[in-house]
């Protein structure tokens, strides 16, 4: 039935969940399901997976911006009528895959794939650097720092080489957050790219008590910088400057205290973290680069100081070792010897638990 | 800001339809409101949801979080939603004129 806005909850839908995920499988895919023997990458991009059953399946990995217009994605579906039987997925890490269930067809997809310039590029298996998880940026959110997909777009450019090769001692994952609200990966990424700002939120005193609640304000305040404050015959707030370091989480709670600032904001580079269990466990990234300018539309400094720390990373460490179990093993120290990178006071954790990130041994390098 | 004018009434909303202040607040808002939030007719549970909504708001300073909304009404979540179809913040909160519910709505 068509919506009729005058009675809204006629023939309404509701509750019905995503559709079921096997609903979609191809049916090579849904015959092998749990089966599977093991697999290899036979090269970059691409992948096969062996049955029980002596089943094959081929993966072609292609790189995508994540967003992307309609058209685009037709194109992706015609190329899955043409190949894949009408079949894709998407990846975790907003890549696109392309399966076919027959070693003859691996080929003319590929061939296809690569017809198309280089709007499918064919990577991000293995030791590489894969797709960058991000955020929406000046796109479309209202508390960033920085813009997300104009960033992904310089690293990435910069760094292609890497995405369609396995020549790294490990996979890297780079991710980016456009505020430290960490939308996304970048608390546990190799290599993290994070919007901070550098000034405090402007207090609009007329506008404070009709649009925010000002308990909440106050309690959204890490460091406890606000205090309710009366202004003429207003309700508002007062924050003190010296306690407030910038995270813009009391402006998400009231739109009338807005943080962000042309000069002030920027990009802090964060580095060591990973998800997996593998030697390791997990790991949080930790603070490289406390702050770069926002340099649209190429942001050069971001790119070429991420790309050192790719370099140095690459012919340092060790097989398999990714950039924190790296780090961890010729300490933080050499790091920053090694990347040139300059160590600064913004680099000491002095939050709450600050105390376990200081080193109580005499154990260093000079 | 736009205006709008119901019952020889002038309010001024936002974007997404909230008032521009609590002090603006009258029952014929609540009476404007209801349509485009679609309720039909007006009863005494709408009400008393409303009034739990408003008497929290001026005694705290915040709107009431889910749990002392349906705890102190005595309505399940569910039967809030039956009420007020877009639920307690984009409904009720609306018609009893508190602010626009803020955070990763
Ligand atoms: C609560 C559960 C889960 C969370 C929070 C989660 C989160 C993530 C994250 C953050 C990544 C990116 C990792 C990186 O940066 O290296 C990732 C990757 C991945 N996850 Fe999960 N995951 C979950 C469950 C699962 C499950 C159940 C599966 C499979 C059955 C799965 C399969 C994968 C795969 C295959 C990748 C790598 C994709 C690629 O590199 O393209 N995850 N996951
Ligand atoms: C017995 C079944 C399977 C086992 C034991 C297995 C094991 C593994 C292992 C150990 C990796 C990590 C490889 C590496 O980092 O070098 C991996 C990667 C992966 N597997 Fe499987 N796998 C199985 C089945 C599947 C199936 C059925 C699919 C999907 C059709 C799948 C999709 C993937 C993907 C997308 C990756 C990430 C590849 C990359 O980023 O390099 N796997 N698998
Ligand atoms: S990281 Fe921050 S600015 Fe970026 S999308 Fe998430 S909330 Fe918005
Ligand atoms: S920006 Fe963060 S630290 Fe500063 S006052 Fe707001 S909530 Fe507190």
């Amino acid at each position: 039935m068509p919506f009729d806005p005058n009675d809204i909850m006629k023939d309404r839908i509701t509750d019905i969940g995503p559709p079921k995920y096997d609903n979609f499988f191809p049916p090579y895919i849904k015959e092998n399901y749990g089966k599977w023997k093991y697999h290899e990458i036979l090269e970059p991009g691409v992948l096969v997976h062996v049955a029980e059953t002596g089943a094959e399946v081929y993966t072609v990995r292609t790189g995508a911006p994540r967003l992307m217009s309609v058209d685009y994605i037709r194109e992706v579906c015609e190329i899955a009528d043409k190949h894949c039987g009408g079949y894709v997925r998407w990846t975790t890490r907003n890549n696109i895959e392309f399966m076919v269930d027959d070693k003859s067809k691996l080929q003319p997809l590929i061939d296809d794939l690569r017809s198309r310039g280089n709007w499918f590029p064919m990577g991000g298996t293995g030791a590489s650097v894969t797709n960058i998880v991000h955020t929406q940026g000046w796109v479309h959110c209202h508390t960033p720092a920085i813009d997300a997909s104009g960033i992904v777009k310089s690293v990435m450019d910069e760094l292609f080489d890497y995405f369609g090769s396995h020549k790294l001692p490990a996979q890297v994952r780079i991710s980016l957050a456009c505020c430290l609200n960490m939308c996304g990966a970048v608390h546990c990424s190799d290599i993290a790219i994070l919007g901070v700002h550098r000034k405090p939120p402007f207090v609009e005193h007329d506008r404070v008590q009709n649009v925010c609640e000002i308990p909440l304000v106050i309690a959204a305040c890490p460091t406890a910088a606000i205090k309710p404050k009366k202004v003429g015959d207003r309700k508002s707030v007062e924050i003190n400057q010296n306690r407030c370091m910038f995270c813009g989480n009391c402006y998400t709670m009231c739109p009338a205290l807005p943080i962000a600032d042309g000069d002030g904001d920027g990009i802090a580079l964060w580095v060591g973290g990973k998800v997996s269990n593998s030697r390791t466990a997990p790991k949080f990234s930790k603070l490289a680069v406390p702050y770069i300018p926002n340099e649209p539309p190429r942001w050069p400094t971001v790119v070429q100081t991420i790309k050192k720390i790719v370099e140095v990373y690459a012919s340092d460490a060790r097989r398999y070792e990714r950039i924190g179990e790296w780090i961890e093993r010729i300490g933080w120290e050499r790091f920053f010897e090694k990347t040139g990178l300059e160590f600064r006071h913004e680099h000491i954790d002095d939050y709450r638990l600050a105390m376990t990130t200081w080193r109580t041994t005499t154990q260093f390098k000079f | 800001m736009p205006q709008v004018e119901y019952k020889g009434k002038v309010f001024d909303v936002d974007e997404d339809g909230f008032i521009d202040s609590f002090d603006k607040w009258c029952p014929e808002w609540v009476d404007y409101v209801k349509e485009s939030e679609g309720i039909q007719e007006l009863t005494e549970e709408h009400w008393k949801v409303i009034h739990v909504l408003q008497d929290y708001y001026k005694k705290h300073g915040i709107a009431p979080m889910v749990r002392i909304l349906t705890k102190v009404t005595g309505f399940k979540l569910k039967y809030i939603y039956e009420l007020f179809p877009s639920g307690p913040g984009k409904g009720a909160c609306k018609m009893a004129g508190l602010p626009k519910p803020t955070g990763c709505v």
